[in-house]
């Protein structure tokens, strides 16, 4: 099956500091992909650089078998949403105008939203499962409840891929769980899911491949049973060994299917 | 009192489409339509009051018949008093308040902060000096229709704002202190510039018509001037439409902007175009004119939401409304002396900023 989306010995760096060293993978059309890594990996970076915020040093990263900087913004904002970490709105928008915003890339220069615009707004405020939020303040809201309008943003650009950084930050275990709920039925869509997550907890049985960066390990692509073995993690997040729950659990569970 | 809850009743999971919330507007918020209707009829009842204002009272009803061409009781030298002193110099407020608060609403955008104004960034003051230089060492050229002083107004409003902008700016983000500290020095250093102008102006004669600029007085502008201006606003009214949905885009940030498709660069180019183009067609009417722009669409946002497209129109009327009733109260309190509206703003919009200072003090940092 041909990728939605491959980064080809992708390098980026800010200033001298590089932070993304020609790093080569696929994103299969709809799978679901965790990144993960250590705080400081690159994970936001490779993230901007899907969503072409960020522009490659060397290497391309490949859409569709374009490269994404001969596309014009507008065209690769009809396949691509990021929904950031932060989001700050400096006015007292309302959730549905912060959400009109995602319908921008299909905007003319003079032409504001139609009614298709309006279905689709209607559309990722249904998915998101936020339709009854829709005239309040997005300033006012939860963080759970900001993260849904985040996501509705991103929906309403009706991407076929969607990247998300850190969706489950700040959350508390129920809005997890719902989001995690969302994330699923977004890939039932038909949407390819792309996020990068910090609760490693959440990813087996949620992801169908895990994508871990770190510093000190090559990149490495896998199923999420590949990926989260004791061994690799101790490395990749520098983690005194026996030190953590998650690993010790993952040791034992080890231990007791090989017995 | 109703009595407590007996035993503890099992959390029901509280998903967000259960909340009750259907009204359309949010709370305090004026529909638009009806917004822009009052605002209409607001701004014709004030210019016909303001019309009606001066040692020579006429009534507002023999205006509105005169200004109809219907039959009326006005007498020639009413007729005189209303047509050529009182009614371009309510026209010309209308218009510079107008202009000071679009460009108020655009740079307020811009900055992502409702602190930024065309007076408090140095763009006024741009403008200013600008105007003084063409007034001392241009004052007979002109560049297709436009006198070098209008030109120059412009040029002094657009540098000065990218002076501002580009030390507000670090790492693709505005820091505010920087902008309001670099807008202040900026400013101070252009009015300085401008008082040296003033003290050489009194070796050449040219004292009065400067310190109107600077103290910010609305004449009685000429027919032509006024016209000009006004075809001015209207093109930079034009200009700012295809921006507005824009600046709501801009609101979640340059990089999510640019995520969107927008090219944030050329987006920015055009907003400080036209906001120093409405702040040079004030300058050239009324001088420095301070906190308009600031007010205003504060005021509108409060009453409206924040979408830029729909503040467009109902700032610009809100400005005209806000200026034609500053200047008929700075002509008419302490008449028959006429105190300048731009210190008549300073009175009313000083308090007001600080008032917004104190209360916007969280969201300082971006």
């Amino acid at each position: 099956m041909k990728p939605l989306m491959s980064f080809r010995n992708v390098s980026f760096g800010y200033g001298s500091l590089d932070v993304v060293q020609s790093a080569s993978f696929d994103l299969q059309a709809g799978s679901c992909t965790a990144l993960i890594g250590p705080n400081g990996a690159g994970k936001t970076t490779i993230l901007k650089l899907a969503a072409g915020t960020l522009r490659s040093r060397s290497g391309s990263v490949i859409l569709n078998d374009e490269p994404l900087h001969t596309l014009a913004l507008k065209r690769v904002a009809r396949t691509v949403a990021l929904v950031p970490q932060q989001l700050d709105v400096p006015f007292q928008f309302t959730v549905r105008e912060v959400v009109e915003q995602g319908r921008t890339p299909y905007l003319g220069f003079l032409r504001g939203l139609m009614s298709e615009d309006r279905t689709a707004v209607d559309q990722a405020l249904d998915l998101a499962d936020i339709t009854g939020l829709q005239h309040r303040i997005f300033n006012e809201l939860s963080g759970g409840e900001r993260q849904r309008v985040k996501i509705a943003l991103g929906l309403a650009q009706q991407p076929k891929l969607l990247l998300l950084d850190e969706p489950t930050q700040n959350l508390d275990i129920g809005r997890q769980v719902e989001l995690i709920d969302l994330l699923h039925f977004l890939r039932a869509e038909g949407i390819t899911i792309f996020a990068s997550i910090h609760d490693l907890q959440l990813v087996e049985g949620n992801f169908s491949s895990v994508l871990l960066l770190s510093p000190d390990l090559p990149l490495m692509n896998g199923t999420p049973e590949e990926i989260l073995k004791p061994s690799i993690l101790e490395k990749a997040f520098n983690c005194p060994p026996r030190r953590h729950p998650l690993l010790l659990e993952r040791m034992q569970h080890q231990v007791k299917r090989a017995g | 009192m109703p009595p407590l809850a007996s035993a503890p009743q099992p959390v029901q999971k509280q998903a967000p489409e259960t909340r009750p919330f259907d009204e359309r507007l949010p709370k305090g918020r004026v529909g638009f339509v009806t917004l822009v209707s009052l605002l209409v009829i607001a701004l014709v009842t004030v210019v016909l009051f303001s019309l009606a204002t001066g040692a020579v009272r006429v009534s507002p009803r023999a205006i509105l018949a005169a200004l109809l061409g219907h039959h009326h009781p006005l007498t020639e030298t009413q007729q005189i008093i209303l047509l050529q002193i009182r009614l371009p110099r309510v026209l010309a407020s209308a218009v510079v308040g107008a202009a000071l608060a679009i460009s108020g609403l655009m740079f307020q955008g811009l900055f992502r902060n409702p602190m930024a104004d065309p007076y408090v960034i140095g763009s006024s003051g741009g403008a200013v000096l600008g105007a003084c230089l063409g007034i001392f060492f241009f004052s007979q050229l002109s560049f297709l229709g436009f006198s070098a002083t209008a030109l120059l107004a412009f040029a002094g409003s657009v540098i000065t704002m990218a002076i501002v902008y580009s030390l507000a700016r670090s790492n693709g983000r505005t820091n505010v202190i920087t902008l309001l500290l670099a807008g202040f020095a900026v400013s101070t250093m252009l009015g300085y510039s401008s008082y040296f102008f003033e003290i050489l102006g009194n070796r050449s004669g040219s004292t009065q018509i400067l310190l109107s600029w600077l103290h910010g007085v609305i004449g009685i502008p000429h027919w032509t001037q006024l016209s000009v201006t006004a075809a001015l606003l209207l093109l930079a009214i034009v200009a700012a439409m295809p921006l507005m949905r824009r600046l709501n885009t801009l609101a979640l940030g340059d990089e999510y902007a640019h995520q969107l498709g927008i090219k944030v660069e050329y987006t920015r180019v055009g907003i400080i175009l036209t906001g120093s183009l409405l702040t040079a067609a004030a300058v050239s009417l009324g001088g420095l004119i301070s906190f308009a722009g600031l007010i205003v669409p504060h005021v509108a946002r409060l009453l409206l939401g924040p979408d830029h497209v729909r503040l467009l129109p109902v700032t610009a009327l809100s400005g005209a409304i806000f200026l034609v009733v500053a200047d008929t109260l700075a002509r008419s309190v302490f008449a028959p002396t006429e105190i300048p509206v731009g210190i008549l703003m300073a009175f009313i919009g000083g308090p007001f900023f600080l008032y917004l200072l104190r209360k916007t003090k969280r969201s300082y940092v971006l």
